[in-house]
């Protein structure tokens, strides 16, 4: 047996010899383990506690085998923290207390063979450096400036040819005057442009067009905000949170169902996901303007007002609220609720606010004027069938039984009285 | 009379442009001006009020409707597994608990109920931390008592769920996730209206798990 071994070992010398030279060289750095395995491991078991470059509960498992001194204890302790701690081993009791004494669940299910696995997905996931995005800047030419330069480029052509209209008009009366002195015809002496009543009169009525229209069209937006986009103390992106991240709106604007209010969302609720979330990782972000925004930074600010210290992982400074800048604002003379429209109308939160998934910063989509409500009102049909609300108006169902009627809007149950929003 | 229209112009020019003025900033970032702004500012109390919003109810303050308080504390965890749901839910209840499920749980829980929602994405979503599997494991034989207590104070990397969700909404997510949890194995024979519609039944590992009373 040993002999036809070696036989075919000498053989295939060359190739046994590469296959060796392979496995060392894939062992050397660490004792037989899976990456692989390990991973699907390591998610199953540490990952609700551990990460590889990231303390959580437990710590930062980067270079875990180089801190224990010894690699059995590191398996011991894997299996049963307890016993390690039992034992007196300094460096083990020492992370007991530095992680306020919060023992590691014991996984005596896990095999040597298991654990070696984990620790190479760790060693192999720790030497890849921690995803940092540099992901270009998109290109950014707001539409607006573009639209900017037309504007610009139509009024000096309009001023051009208004210039050349005057020059041949000039020409066209000298022209005619010359003509006239050659025949002889006495011409009265002309009267300046500034002095005709033709002119004036016209220039008058184009004035109080032009001045009627500007003073109208801004009384009428006095007091409302349209496209109104302030500065917030935090650039919160509703682009990275409801639509990268498909975080539903409802679940920070909790309120939009059971409340007028759909509530700006308390910091606790940021804090659901930012006690973990410490560091931005998605596309650049940008504001209006065009600056650069630092999302870590950004989430920095939260842990400032919050008071949390994210190294200690704990609540460390009493909080101060953040004092966000209110967009939508109706007067106190309209009653508007958000969970009439929600919950009974079945209304999306896009259609009274826009693109919220796109938008980096908010802004104000609708005009919130009653000309737009009562439009609404007029054209949107309520959701009749199955639908608990509205089984009073008896008199509709019996129509649309009946064929009368195909649908109901929202006017035809009094979405147009006054005293629906005005009381 | 050419003097008054005269006049009449030059007002109307410098008023409009005024009133077009004052209202955008560059980027919009100005709110305009209001007229008569007395009712903008609601007296009475309203959420974003600078005076009253922050005023927190009397302490004890029970909301009409509203389930009685829960009086454990987050430490009492041994206690919570023995808490009853005092809802008697039926298979719409269950469906509400799933649509609520779905948008506050779901973005971390996975709407499987796997732990890998998209929050999570087997490891490459934002969220480091592994959310825990409801499904099958270890986390698939809690009590709903213990569910609604974990919703109510947090756990480890999970924070509290109560300001978000009544005591009643986070009861009926834990009677959800308790009827299709270990594939729907949970829920007792003569009561499982939601086993049905549950979609995770065949991907979740029909593990069996003794409750505890």
């Amino acid at each position: 047996m040993y002999r036809r071994v070696s036989i075919l070992m000498r053989k295939h010398f060359v190739s046994v010899l590469v296959l060796c030279v392979g496995m060392i060289a894939s062992f050397s750095a660490r004792a037989a383990g899976d990456p692989t395995k390990g991973k699907a491991l390591f998610q199953q078991n540490c990952a609700s506690c551990h990460n590889v470059h990231k303390q959580l509960t437990g710590p930062a498992l980067q270079g875990v085998e180089e801190r224990w001194s010894d690699k059995k204890l590191l398996h011991q302790w894997i299996h049963n923290s307890a016993s390690v701690l039992a034992s007196g081993d300094a460096y083990a009791n020492a992370l007991y207390n530095q992680f306020n004494k919060t023992a590691m669940t014991a996984f005596p299910s896990l095999t040597d063979g298991d654990i070696d696995d984990i620790l190479s997905y760790i060693d192999k996931e720790g030497k890849a450096a921690p995803a940092t995005d540099t992901k270009t800047p998109g290109t950014t030419t707001a539409g607006g400036e573009e639209e900017g330069g037309n504007g610009l480029l139509f009024g000096i052509i309009t001023l051009i040819l208004a210039v050349v209209a005057l020059i041949l008009m000039q020409i066209n009366s000298n022209l005619n005057k010359l003509a006239a002195d050659k025949e002889g015809v006495a011409t009265p002496e002309p009267v300046p442009f500034y002095k005709n009543k033709a002119y004036i009169a016209l220039v008058i009525v184009l004035l109080f067009i032009v001045g009627g229209y500007f003073t109208i069209n801004g009384a009428i937006g006095l007091g409302r905000q349209k496209d109104y986009m302030p500065q917030q103390p935090i650039f919160y992106s509703h682009k990275v949170h409801a639509g990268i991240n498909q975080i539903n709106c409802l679940y920070c604007h909790a309120g939009a169902e059971k409340s007028k209010h759909a509530m700006i969302p308390s910091e606790n609720i940021c804090m659901n996901c930012h006690k973990v979330i410490s560091d931005y990782s998605g596309p650049q972000l940008f504001t209006a303007e065009g600056k650069k925004v630092n999302g870590s930074a950004e989430i920095q600010k939260l842990y400032d007002h919050v008071g949390w210290d994210k190294t200690a992982k704990e609540y460390t400074k009493p909080g101060k609220p953040i004092e966000w800048t209110r967009i939508h604002n109706l007067p106190d003379h309209v009653y508007f609720n958000h969970s009439q429209h929600v919950v009974a109308g079945k209304q999306q939160c896009q259609t009274c606010h826009g693109a919220i998934t796109e938008m980096d910063e908010v802004h104000q989509f609708a005009d919130l004027s009653m000309g737009w409500c009562i439009n609404c009102h007029r054209t949107t049909k309520v959701q009749f069938a199955d639908n608990k609300y509205y089984s009073i108006f008896e008199k509709f169902h019996e129509q649309v039984k009946e064929g009368k009627i195909d649908s109901v809007t929202v006017e035809m149950v009094g979405g147009t009285e006054c005293q629906k929003c005005h009381y | 009379m050419k003097r008054t229209s005269n006049i009449l112009i030059a007002a109307a020019l410098v008023s409009g442009a005024l009133v077009s003025a004052c209202n955008r900033g560059e980027n919009n970032r100005n709110p305009g001006r209001h007229y008569m702004p007395d009712m903008f500012e609601s007296r009475a109390y309203e959420f974003y009020s600078e005076r009253v919003s922050t005023l927190k109810p009397v302490e004890g303050t029970v909301k009409r409707g509203e389930l009685l308080p829960y009086h454990l504390k987050a430490a009492d965890t041994a206690q919570a597994n023995l808490v009853k749901n005092p809802l008697i839910l039926g298979k719409a209840d269950l469906e509400e608990g799933k649509r609520l499920f779905n948008i506050y749980c779901g973005v971390c829980h996975g709407t499987k109920l796997d732990g890998n929602g998209p929050l999570y994405k087997d490891g490459t979503g934002p969220f480091v931390a592994a959310p825990a599997n409801l499904a099958s494991g270890p986390k698939a034989s809690y009590t709903e008592g213990r569910l609604f207590h974990v919703m109510t104070y947090g756990y480890l990397n999970m924070g509290s769920y109560a300001s978000q969700l009544d005591r009643e909404q986070r009861w009926k997510i834990a009677a959800y996730i308790h009827s299709v949890q270990n594939g729907g194995a949970n829920v007792a024979a003569p009561a499982a209206p939601a086993a049905s519609t549950d979609t995770t039944k065949a991907t979740a590992a029909p593990v069996v798990v003794a409750q505890a009373k």
